[in-house]
């Protein structure tokens, strides 16, 4: 194996732990660090890996038309005073909107009090599915 | 379930199959650490973390039932946490989630023993070294502004969406999504550039990862010497006061070398 850097001395400063959410974990120890494969061949044991597969597609159909939804969204947001119809139709502008009451303040902050929760398990909107890995497939 | 024999390595297959635990493997260290009783790993219940010593290396690992698949949150967690824990005291290299050899005995015999030396060796070299992974993600709002304020293309689709029922416009809206992306892969690239170009002067490595999400502005782990650590961080708080607004930066870390060792 190899280390991919230059070498050199090092300092002493200790480290802090990070905080960082499930999906970020993923990121890292699903795609990262040494695969035990090339190291062992007759010991391996291929035990099942079921893991959500957060991460998001990139490149997508699904994606394509979130970005179309969310300009539709912006349009109506800095448009709203010439478009009351359309305001009716689409009450999730509202909340975008300058007016914000009291209510619609606490219903925002516990909104996004959800979102964080959620965040820290399934970074953004898209659905989680269930994927089966199996070593052997890597 | 057949009744074929595999050549190599029945004997310890079948004899992993009697024992119904496996090795999980953590990771490879220097063999002069401690690892405290209370540490847990993968598994239900979490198994306790032990090291197995070999010459100037050892491996962290914990007992797994095999007919149990893995894969919880906590599992992942569980590896990733204990792995950054000791990457903050010791040199760590990091394995993939999902390492399971059969004995304790196994792990010596295939995995430390022959690869020794080349182990102890990257060892050394990461040696007052850690991984830091900075996450800039652009702000939905802020972005596509910026998309529709450049692009004049842009600006057409998302007129002839408006003005049209939307069960007719489902290919513009494709389109629209299709050039978003676009625009914003390109700004991803110049401002990972950027962001590589920036940290190159406190940094020993630099591994550019995929983007994660499509608002994505920068991914790209940092191998860091511990004592610019402070410089790294100081100016990763400057990068994210000039963005201000139009992304949010996350750093991660201090955490074990996953991005820099290669198989």
């Amino acid at each position: 194996m190899t280390v991919a850097v230059p070498p050199a001395g090092g300092g002493g400063l200790p480290g802090r732990s990070s905080g960082s959410g499930l999906a970020d974990v993923i990121d890292t120890i699903l795609d990262k660090g040494l695969v035990i494969d090339a190291y062992v061949r007759v010991s391996l044991v291929g035990i099942e890996i079921l893991t959500i597969d957060v991460r998001v597609v990139v490149a997508s159909v699904d994606t394509y038309l979130r970005f179309a939804e969310a300009v539709n969204r912006l349009d109506l947001a800095s448009q709203q005073q010439g478009l009351p119809d359309l305001l009716s139709s689409a009450p999730q502008s509202i909340a975008r909107g300058k007016s914000k009451g009291v209510a619609q303040g606490v219903l925002e902050a516990a909104g996004e009090k959800l979102q964080d929760m959620l965040a820290s398990y399934a970074e953004e909107e898209p659905a989680p599915r269930a994927r089966r890995r199996r070593r052997e497939d890597d | 379930m057949s009744g074929s024999i595999k050549q190599s390595g029945a004997g310890d297959r079948a004899e992993a199959a009697r024992r119904d635990t496996a090795c999980y493997v953590y990771g490879i260290l220097p063999e002069d650490v401690e690892i405290s009783e209370d540490a847990v790993g993968v598994g239900e219940p979490p198994g306790q973390v032990k090291i197995i010593r070999h010459g100037e290396i050892a491996a962290l690992v914990s007992d797994v039932d095999v007919d149990r698949p893995l894969g919880r949150a906590q599992d992942l967690v569980a590896h990733e946490q204990l792995l950054d824990e000791a990457a903050a005291e010791v040199p760590v290299l990091p394995l993939r989630f999902g390492a399971v050899m059969t004995t304790p005995e196994a792990v010596v015999e295939e995995l430390l023993a022959p690869h020794h030396d080349s182990f102890a060796a990257a060892l050394k070299q990461i040696e007052g070294r850690a991984q830091f992974v900075l996450k800039a993600r652009y702000a939905e709002q802020p972005v596509l502004v910026e998309v529709l304020t450049e692009n004049a293309e842009a600006r057409q689709l998302r007129d002839r969406i408006r003005q049209l029922p939307e069960e007719v416009t489902r290919n513009e809206r494709i389109r629209l999504g299709e050039l978003i992306t676009q625009i914003i892969a390109a700004k991803r690239e110049a401002d990972t550039q950027a962001v590589v170009e920036r940290f190159e002067p406190f940094t020993a490595g630099v591994v550019v990862r995929d983007p994660s999400h499509e608002r994505d502005a920068a991914h790209v782990a940092f191998l860091v010497e511990n004592d610019r650590q402070t410089d790294f961080e100081r100016a990763v708080g400057e990068l994210r006061s000039e963005w201000g607004d139009r992304v949010e930066v996350r750093l991660l870390g201090p955490m074990a070398p996953y991005d820099f060792v290669t198989t």
